[in-house]
């Protein structure tokens, strides 16, 4: 190597690139577009397809016979009261935060890499909180009423209770969807002029040019859409933390051992990332084999996300210590209690199983061959995303079914209603995730053709 | 040439300076401790201890900042460490002095922390429920476990840093690298149980669980403004003129910025937490602190620990300017000192803030000494990192124009 060369390589941060080289403009906008354009209807697709919308399916049927019979179909009982609607809420919700994360904090942050997975992560997102929208609304017992959540002039005087948190979550997490989808839509516009371009059927090239907003590619748009991306991005950053800041207030804020703590704004951020990580990969590893998209979404890509992985596991392990050491070094009865009925109780298992998939086994990251192999890293992310589900039950059911006094004690079960709704809105994101890959370019054409060019850039400079 | 023995010198002179400054407030401190003493009903040398805990809490959070940020940089390694890499290294390596000033708490123990007294312990039975943790003997141990942990990695990067400076080898990045990650765990871990042992069982009956973190970010920050404010004093000297450019500050401000907003997101959640509780265990620590006498502390520190600083470091003007910079830095460090006197001293002035000349001198004792042994490491090394691999281009080109 020459010492030109070498001196360039050191100086560089990244030790390989972020996208495999050889890529032009042309072949980066020829791969994408045509997963949507060219390829096709594949097999495989439909019959992904066809299960999300059979599980979509079992979500009517559950929602119908909810409205018609009422909550009571699910396990929820006195004193558990918020049983899988809330634990799967908590979970959905937590998912969104990567996709939040890699599209905004990472665009502030001047992250290169984030441009290949972005555009799926924000999907995700959306689908995400769409799922976990619904639970709340379902779990309210008559969704119909839900706009009293609103502050709005009526003649019934009726406000809602500001000191709440679950008032402050309506707010959190509509606002949250709002900016999420218009910071997705934003970012495609471009994009789907590229398809509306390059579409051969007059229909697809209509229904592409009205949802491009008659984008020509001018230097005035550019600007404009450059500016409305960081704008953009700068509100959804602190929507990062604050959406499941206010989502652990609905615990924290309450007197529930196990629930009032000081730390668990933090630690339900960075779990919400943890797990949103995790799905991220669960969806990327697959889909990144299936559409060949491997120069694009690289080895690399992986790496780094199963290190923020690691790191936010940490970050909630550590979570998991103090509490543990604070109940007892509180000195208080109840805590103590709460502590104890966790570790060993009846549901001491699930207890343990969380540790496992949460904190045991992710610690496999630290080794570098880990990281690099498709298979671990898959498996992984599965685990976690068991793992941070049997959080939240451990939180919301471990800490409800047995407070302070012992002759209100209970049990909770779920009913096999609780896994319909639960699996039926994996049947939502199922879809909706399947309808995205088809009908949308997954991967940002634009800005994976800006890398391309920096890499370039870079090329000719050394 | 000559400029670099100017910054020597000037180290040199300073040091002298902190050092004379340092025994001078240990002086006065240890007279004003003994008349204390003196006074009716005052238990020997227990105003003394208070004023050096603050003291102390405070001047420990800065090496123990630099020892965290030095690793985070390390694992992430951006750009923004090649100016500020020495004086935090220089700052971690102040670690084991802070160990040895550490002695005068635990031989005044009992008169610092009531589970420590033996009276106070026999009537009160939450009291009684800790002994398992809060004892003399357990305490001390582990303050030698959390030392030996600091020092240990401390000495670790600095030998590898020096290494790779005289030798240019690639390794010691690879080392350095793979133990931050395992460092910053063991770091957290060890801070966490500093702030309960040290601070937080000042009130053995109050516990939060975001103590721990409260006090890592106090630490970040304090190391971060600390780093800017000594750059900023040292940036016309050879070879840090070199690699001062805005670009530089603008990560080193954001990184301040986020610290700021971590203190506060941090600081407001407990308070948020506590007072929606409003348990008995809990909000006597809130009513003396942010609701009685001591509440035009708590609104200073929220205008001027989180509101002034954020719209400040909002600017790109503010954090391109390293001179502005280090104002806003100079505030902060300040303000942390603030911060960690409402953290402390309600404990034992319960009712309202008071003022002792004690605490002036004990924090200008062991701040004269800690600054004045920091200078001295700060002098050995050359103050910058000469041959990391990773900011070899950098400095090659400065030298190139």
């Amino acid at each position: 190597m020459d010492p030109q060369g070498s001196k360039n390589i050191v100086a560089s941060p990244e030790p390989e690139p972020i996208i495999r080289p050889g890529h032009t403009f042309e072949t980066v906008t020829d791969k994408i577009s045509a997963i949507v354009l060219s390829r096709g209807t594949t097999p495989g697709w439909a019959f992904g397809l066809l299960i999300g919308f059979s599980l979509l399916m079992l979500l009517n049927l559950v929602v119908t016979l909810l409205m018609v019979k009422g909550v009571g179909i699910w396990g929820i009982r006195v004193p558990t009261a918020w049983g899988f609607a809330i634990v799967n809420f908590v979970w959905w919700i937590g998912i969104g935060h990567a996709g939040t994360l890699i599209s905004a904090i990472l665009l502030l942050l001047h992250q290169k890499w984030r441009t290949s997975i972005n555009r799926f992560a924000e999907a995700m997102t959306i689908f995400a909180v769409m799922c976990a929208g619904m639970f709340p609304l379902l779990h309210m017992g008559r969704p119909w009423l839900f706009f009293y959540l609103m502050p709005y002039p009526n003649p019934m005087w009726l406000w809602p209770q500001f000191r709440s948190p679950l008032v402050w979550d309506v707010f959190a997490v509509s606002t949250y969807f709002t900016v999420s989808l218009l910071f997705w839509f934003v970012g495609l516009i471009p994009d789907l002029a590229t398809l509306r371009d390059r579409a051969k059927h007059p229909a697809v090239k209509t229904i592409y040019g009205i949802f491009s907003l008659g984008w020509r590619g001018s230097a005035v748009h550019w600007s404009r859409y450059e500016m409305a991306s960081l704008l953009l991005a700068g509100l959804a950053t602190p929507l990062v933390v604050s959406v499941h800041t206010v989502v652990s207030l609905d615990f924290a804020s309450s007197l529930i051992p196990g629930w009032h703590s000081t730390i668990f704004p933090p630690y339900f951020v960075a779990g919400a990332i943890y797990s949103g990580f995790a799905m991220v990969l669960t969806l990327a590893i697959p889909i990144r084999s299936v559409y060949h998209l491997e120069d694009l979404v690289t080895d690399r890509h992986l790496d780094i996300m199963a290190k923020v992985m690691l790191a936010t596991g940490i970050i909630v392990a550590y979570g998991y210590a103090t509490e543990t050491f604070m109940a007892f070094y509180s000195g208080s009865e109840t805590e103590r209690f709460m502590m104890m009925n966790r570790l060993a109780g009846p549901y001491a298992g699930l207890y343990w199983m969380l540790i496992a998939c949460n904190i045991v086994i992710p610690q496999l990251l630290w080794i570098r061959r880990v990281r690099r192999s498709i298979a671990f890293l898959f498996v992984i992310s599965l685990v976690v995303n068991v793992g941070m589900w049997l959080e939240r039950f451990v939180i919301v059911v471990i800490s409800l079914h047995r407070d302070f006094i012992p002759s209100s004690w209970g049990m909770y079960y779920p009913t096999k209603w609780d896994w319909a709704t639960y699996a039926g809105t994996f049947g939502l994101f199922i879809t909706m995730f399947f309808l995205f890959i088809r009908f949308l370019p997954m991967i940002s054409i634009v800005e994976v053709r800006s890398l391309v060019h920096e890499t370039n850039e870079e090329k000719s400079h050394s | 040439m000559s400029s670099v023995d100017t910054a020597q010198v000037r180290i040199g002179r300073a040091q002298k300076r902190a050092l004379a400054l340092g025994v001078v407030g240990f002086l006065v401190a240890v007279i004003l401790g003994w008349t204390a003493s003196q006074k009716a009903g005052a238990v020997a040398w227990q105003a003394f201890v208070q004023s050096y805990i603050f003291a102390y809490v405070f001047w420990v959070a800065i090496p123990l900042g630099c020892l965290a940020i030095l690793m985070l940089h390390h694992l992430t390694g951006g750009w923004w460490g090649l100016p500020i890499r020495r004086i935090l290294e220089a700052g971690s390596r102040t670690l084991l002095l802070m160990g040895v000033l550490f002695i005068p708490i635990l031989a005044g123990l009992s008169r610092l922390y009531s589970w420590a007294r033996p009276e106070v312990v026999k009537d009160d039975v939450l009291l009684q429920h800790k002994l398992w943790y809060l004892t003399t003997r357990f305490f001390t141990l582990r303050a030698v476990i959390y030392f030996a942990i600091w020092v240990i990695l401390a000495s670790f990067l600095n030998r590898w840093s020096a290494e790779q400076d005289r030798t240019g080898d690639r390794r010691f990045k690879d080392r350095m690298e793979a133990l931050a990650g395992p460092g910053l765990v063991l770091w957290g871990l060890t801070v966490t149980g500093a702030a309960i042992d040290w601070v937080m069982s000042l009130d053995p009956h109050w516990y939060s669980t975001i103590y721990g973190m409260i006090f890592m970010v106090i630490g970040c920050l304090a190391a971060m403004s600390f780093s800017v404010v000594v750059l900023s004093r040292l940036s016309d000297s050879e070879p840090l003129m070199d690699c001062v450019q805005p670009k530089r500050f603008l990560d080193i401000g954001n990184l301040m910025l986020a610290f700021v907003m971590l203190w506060t997101y941090m600081s407001f959640s407990q308070f948020l937490i506590i007072w929606s509780g409003n348990l008995r265990s809990e909000i006597p620590w809130y009513q003396q602190r942010v609701f009685g006498k001591w509440a035009p502390i708590a609104v200073t520190l929220l205008v001027l620990h989180f509101f002034v600083p954020f719209l400040l470091l909002l600017q790109r003007g503010v954090k391109r300017r390293l001179h502005v910079l280090s104002r806003v830095a100079g505030l902060l460090l300040v303000l942390t000192l603030v911060d960690i006197y409402w953290l402390l001293v309600p404990s034992y002035e319960t009712l309202a803030p008071q003022f002792r000349l004690l605490d002036i001198f004990a924090v200008m004792g062991i701040g004269g000494v800690w600054l004045a042994a920091f200078l001295g490491q700060l002098k050995k090394l050359p103050l910058l990192p000469l041959h990391d691999p990773r900011f070899e281009g950098v400095l090659e080109h400065g030298h190139g124009d």
